[in-house]
């Protein structure tokens, strides 16, 4: 028999009753949170601080985001580099800038590709090619030099290794897009060679197909068969992105992002939260094919050589800055 | 912590919320007819997985190549099929008896200036000449020397086994791509030329005829545009091809004149859109001219269609497209084939 340890006086049934239930509430409660932790935990993983801290000279956007109930644009800074064997983890140039821009009021995603050898001021260091900018400081470094450049706010980042890529697209199950010309390359690098050093001959049919994360990698990448070289790489590697947008419209993206944590810990890098993860992850959910632009500095470029002989990319900054207030509104930087 | 967990928890409740089904997944399983099926008059051959497969009445038959295949072409009397077959970096034009038995390779996989593509094979009417696509003469490339290797239409001759370049691409554009001889004459090819143009430059597709006979090529699409993929009916006559545009890639027809001197102004001066708000590709004639089959996008997967034609008159669509195979995932970068 049960006794009160202050009393030592019998309890009641029904206090012995409301016990239990507490006692099995709590339980409840416990493995409920403890299920989701273990379920999540990929997603924990992902989302600790990864940034690179060679040289960083700030770690916060230039503006606050903002709040989540905001209607105010949100921009993200995706950045895709090699990570294999051939390069020092944390000194990585970025062989992709594409900054996503988000206008929750209208609904409307615009994608801007910025081209790796546009000559840029990196603050706290020389003038370069922008693609340096990852390399000297992680993505802070990053997101200072594309905020001073073009004076937009850049509130969060996204870094991708070649494997990250890879793993996103097998992930959603391939993606389904139209090859634009016929890809040929004698001299594709072959990332996952031991070495990292190796080279490939790759050949893509041009048309309507389906790629797997092999494949996309390769659509993206190559760059010795096409004449517009790295502007012709950016085209494609919206096209992936629109692609995988595509395939994961209308599906439980949320759901799956736990699963696409655990393929990914260690090949992608944000500082995105976890809500705003989960926002955007239904935001991407609900969008459709016209909701998405792709925009383009191309026409605002020249090309040049740098002092030490570098072939780079001199931008007309006035143009480019009234082409982003035509895109982006007011939204930019003072 | 707290702020944490209160995300957490958050989180559970969005993904409670959300009860649609996730991604489709690429089945790399078997080819799957509708429970309805769709009789293919003739033999219609496809790919899946770079697996052959034949298509003729209700059967459905794997052909057994022992080795990855794309792009089957057949002769117009049907006794004859051609493939390219894949190595890991390389690719050899195969022709077989129609059960892909009885295995001649024409095209070597590589020579002295390094591993060959060959790949897209199509016979002419009598079956003696094929034309295919590979990146023979190009300059040996490496990464210090990059040189282009895009894909140019050459011809062999199957009985004398010469082969001889009839298109010189334009160069770092991936090359020409879809060739065809022109049922009916003996000197007319069609095929799809990949370069740039507009300001700034993108990519463009334009639909190709050429005069063996002359050497003279004429573009029968407009620049900038992207229309690839031709296939001419069995008459020579017209052209089916894909129109590439923002929305997807429609089916679209014209029909050929005898021959061209000149560019076509306006391009395409008759086309008329026979599948449209979709992603369409391969598009092949019946033998008798009577439909085109073609892939299409569905929910994810790639599956055969057969869209009967009516060519009296304006040509035009005779009824609505019919699937053949449904969830299949058919190779949409293989061309389709069809024979009596």
């Amino acid at each position: 028999m049960n006794h009160s340890p202050a009393t030592g006086v019998p309890d009641a049934p029904g206090s012995r009753r409301v016990r239990w239930i507490a006692l099995g509430a709590i339980a409840l409660a416990l493995a409920l949170i403890g299920g989701v932790l273990i379920y999540l935990s990929p997603l924990l993983a992902l989302l600790e601080p990864h940034e690179a801290t060679v040289g960083r000279v700030a770690g916060a956007p230039a503006a606050p985001p903002p709040p989540l109930d905001s209607k105010q644009r949100i921009n993200i800074l995706l950045l895709g580099s090699d990570n294999d064997q051939k390069f020092q983890q944390d000194a990585l140039l970025s062989q992709t800038m594409i900054v996503v821009s988000i206008d929750p009021s209208t609904h409307q995603v615009t994608m801007l590709s910025l081209p790796r050898d546009l000559w840029v001021e990196i603050p706290g260091h020389a003038s370069a090619k922008i693609d340096l900018a990852y390399a000297q400081g992680g993505a802070p470094l990053a997101r200072a030099t594309v905020e001073k450049a073009f004076k937009f706010p850049i509130h969060y980042y996204a870094w991708v290794g070649l494997n990250g890529l890879v793993r996103v697209v097998d992930r959603v199950g391939g993606v389904d897009l139209d090859v634009l010309h016929p890809v040929l390359d004698d001299n594709y690098p072959n990332d996952f060679s031991d070495s990292g050093y190796g080279t490939e001959r790759v050949y893509l049919a041009a048309g309507p197909q389906h790629l797997d994360g092999r494949h996309a990698l390769q659509y993206v990448r190559s760059r010795h068969g096409d004449l517009l070289s790295d502007f012709g790489r950016s085209v494609r590697q919206q096209q992936l992105l629109l692609a995988i947008q595509q395939r994961v419209a209308g599906t439980d993206l949320v759901a799956a992002l736990p699963t696409l944590a655990r393929d990914l810990n260690g090949h992608v890098k944000t500082d995105l939260d976890l809500l705003r993860l989960t926002q955007l992850a239904l935001f991407m959910r609900d969008l459709h094919p016209g909701d998405v632009h792709q925009a383009y500095i191309s026409a605002y470029l020249r090309d040049a050589t740098s002092s030490d002989g570098q072939q780079i990319l001199v931008a007309d900054w006035p143009a480019i800055h009234a082409y982003l207030r035509q895109l982006f509104g007011g939204d930019l930087l003072p | 912590m707290t702020r944490r967990i209160a995300l957490l928890l958050l989180a559970m409740l969005v993904v409670a919320g959300c009860t649609s089904s996730g991604p489709v997944a690429h089945d790399a399983g078997r080819v799957v007819l509708p429970v309805k099926q769709v009789p293919v008059a003739g033999r219609l051959y496809a790919t899946k997985g770079r697996a052959l497969y034949r298509f003729s009445g209700t059967d459905l038959t794997r052909l057994r190549f022992g080795s990855r295949v794309k792009d089957p072409a057949v002769t117009s009397a049907g006794d004859r099929i051609a493939v390219a077959q894949l190595q890991d970096q390389s690719s050899t034009i195969v022709v077989s008896d129609p059960n892909g038995q009885d295995r001649q390779i024409l095209t070597p996989s590589s020579v002295a200036e390094g591993s060959l593509w060959a790949l897209a094979p199509a016979f002419d009417d009598d079956g003696h000449q094929i034309l295919y696509l590979t990146d023979r003469g190009k300059q040996p490339s490496s990464p210090q020397n990059l040189q282009p290797n895009d894909l140019a239409v050459w011809a062999y001759d199957l009985a004398t086994r010469q082969t001889r370049r009839l298109v010189h691409p334009f160069a770092y554009t991936g090359g020409d791509s879809d060739p065809s001889y022109r049922p009916g004459v003996s000197d007319q090819l069609v095929y799809t030329t990949y370069l740039y143009g507009g300001a700034p430059l993108e990519p463009v597709a334009r639909l190709t005829w050429m005069s063996l006979r002359t050497g003279a090529t004429v573009y029968l699409s407009p620049d900038p545009g992207r229309n690839f993929e031709p296939a001419l009916s069995r008459d020579g006559r017209f052209v089916a091809f894909i129109r590439g545009g923002a929305g997807g890639d429609d089916l679209y027809v014209m029909p050929l004149a005898t021959t061209y001197t000149d560019e076509l102004r306006p391009y395409p001066s008759d086309s008329a859109v026979l599948v449209q708000s979709g992603i369409v590709a391969q598009p092949v004639w019946a033998p008798d001219g009577s439909a085109i089959a073609f892939l299409k996008l569905v929910n994810g997967s790639f599956d055969l269609f057969i869209l009967p034609i009516a060519t009296d008159g304006a040509i035009h669509a005779a009824g609505a497209a019919q699937a053949v195979t449904h969830g299949s995932f058919l190779d949409a970068d293989s061309r389709l084939a069809w024979s009596p």
